[in-house]
C-alpha cells in the first residue's frame, strides 16, 4: 500500500480530515494555498499590511467555515471568494465610478486627420524592469475602484475565466464583462501618457 | 462594416478571444482598414501584458511563520472549544460540528 505524503493528497481528503479536527491536514491546506491567497490579496489590496491581515483573516474564516464547504465548486474558487470578501469593503459611490462608466464610449478625436491614439512602445518586458513603470502600474491599479480592480485581477492577472470570476464574486458574467471592459479602458488611459512619452 | 465605436467596445470586451462570429469578422475588417483602432487594440493588449508580467509576491517568511502559529493556536483552541477570534469578527462555530 502506498502512503501519500500530506502535500500529495487531494484537497477534498484534507478538508474532510481538517473538519474532523486534524491539525496536520489543515496545515497542509494552509501551506498549499498561502501563496495563492497572499498573491491575490496583494494584487487586490495593493498594500502589504492589508494583504497580511487578509491572509490571516482568510485562513481563520476558512477554518471556521470549513464544514460548510459543499465541494460543489473547487476549493480554490471558495478561497478566492473569501479573500475577495475580505478585501472588498462597502464604500460610497465615488466620482471615479462615473468616469469608468464614461469609458464605455469610444473617445472622440479633435479632427478627422488627427489620430486619437498614439502608438505605444514595443518592448514592455524591458520597460517593466524600470522602477518608474512599476510605480505607474501600481498607482493606476490603486486608482481603480475595488469592485473593478478585483475583476481585472481575476480575469487578466490571475487568468480566471469569465464564468469562474462570476462564481467567485457571485455576480453575473455580464457584470464581469462590463467591469472588465471599463477597468481595461481605465488602465489603458492611465498608462497612455507614460507609454507614449517613452516613444518620443 | 463596423464603425470605430463598435470596434472600441469589442476590443475592450474580447481582447484575446479568437472568435469567428460574423460580428468578429466585421470588426477584423474594420481593424485592418483603421490604423487608429488597431493602435488602440495594441495598447489595450500591452496594458494587460504589462500587468500580467508584474511579479506576484510570495508570502514573506516572517508572515508565513506568524500564519502557522495562528493556525496552531486556532486548531488547539478549537479542540478545547474556545476558538480564537480574528481581528474583526466573532467566532460563530468551529469545524468538526459534523462529518461529511
Amino acid at each position: 500500500m502506498t502512503v501519500r505524503r500530506g502535500s500529495d493528497r487531494p484537497d477534498d481528503e484534507l478538508i474532510r480530515e481538517a473538519v474532523g479536527g486534524s491539525t496536520p491536514a489543515f496545515t497542509t491546506l494552509v501551506r498549499r494555498y498561502e501563496n495563492t491567497v497572499y498573491g491575490f490579496a496583494s494584487r487586490v489590496c495593493r498594500d502589504r499590511e492589508k494583504a497580511r491581515e487578509t491572509l490571516q483573516d482568510t485562513f481563520v474564516n476558512v477554518y471556521r467555515k470549513l464544514d460548510t464547504f459543499d465541494g460543489k465548486s473547487r476549493f480554490s474558487t471558495w478561497l478566492y471568494t473569501i479573500v475577495a470578501n475580505n478585501c472588498l469593503m462597502k464604500r460610497r459611490r465615488r466620482k471615479i465610478d462615473d468616469l469608468l462608466e464614461s469609458l464605455d464610449e469610444a473617445p472622440t478625436g479633435s479632427g478627422k486627420r488627427q489620430p486619437r491614439f498614439t502608438e505605444w512602445v514595443e518592448t514592455p518586458a524591458d520597460l517593466l524592469l524600470t522602477r518608474e513603470l512599476r510605480s505607474v502600474l501600481d498607482r493606476s491599479l490603486k486608482h481603480l475602484p475595488p469592485d473593478y480592480r478585483v475583476v481585472f485581477v481575476l480575469r487578466d492577472m490571475e487568468e480566471k475565466s469569465g464564468a469562474e470570476t462570476a462564481a467567485i464574486l457571485k455576480i453575473s458574467e455580464e457584470a464581469v464583462k462590463s467591469r472588465l471592459r471599463r477597468a481595461r479602458a481605465f488602465l489603458r488611459t492611465q498608462l497612455a501618457p507614460y507609454m507614449e512619452r517613452e516613444q518620443e | 462594416m463596423a464603425n470605430c465605436a463598435e470596434a472600441y467596445r469589442f476590443i475592450c470586451d474580447n481582447l484575446d478571444e479568437k472568435l469567428d462570429s460574423p460580428r468578429c469578422r466585421r470588426i477584423r475588417r474594420h481593424l485592418a482598414g483603421c490604423p487608429d483602432c488597431s493602435t488602440l487594440l495594441d495598447s489595450v493588449k500591452k496594458t494587460v501584458t504589462l500587468y500580467r508580467m508584474m511579479p506576484v509576491p510570495g508570502v514573506p517568511s516572517g508572515i508565513h511563520e506568524t500564519l502557522l502559529k495562528t493556525v496552531k493556536k486556532l486548531t488547539a483552541s478549537s479542540h478545547r472549544g474556545d476558538a480564537p477570534q480574528s481581528g474583526r469578527q466573532k467566532t460563530r462555530r468551529r469545524p468538526g460540528g459534523h462529518t461529511r
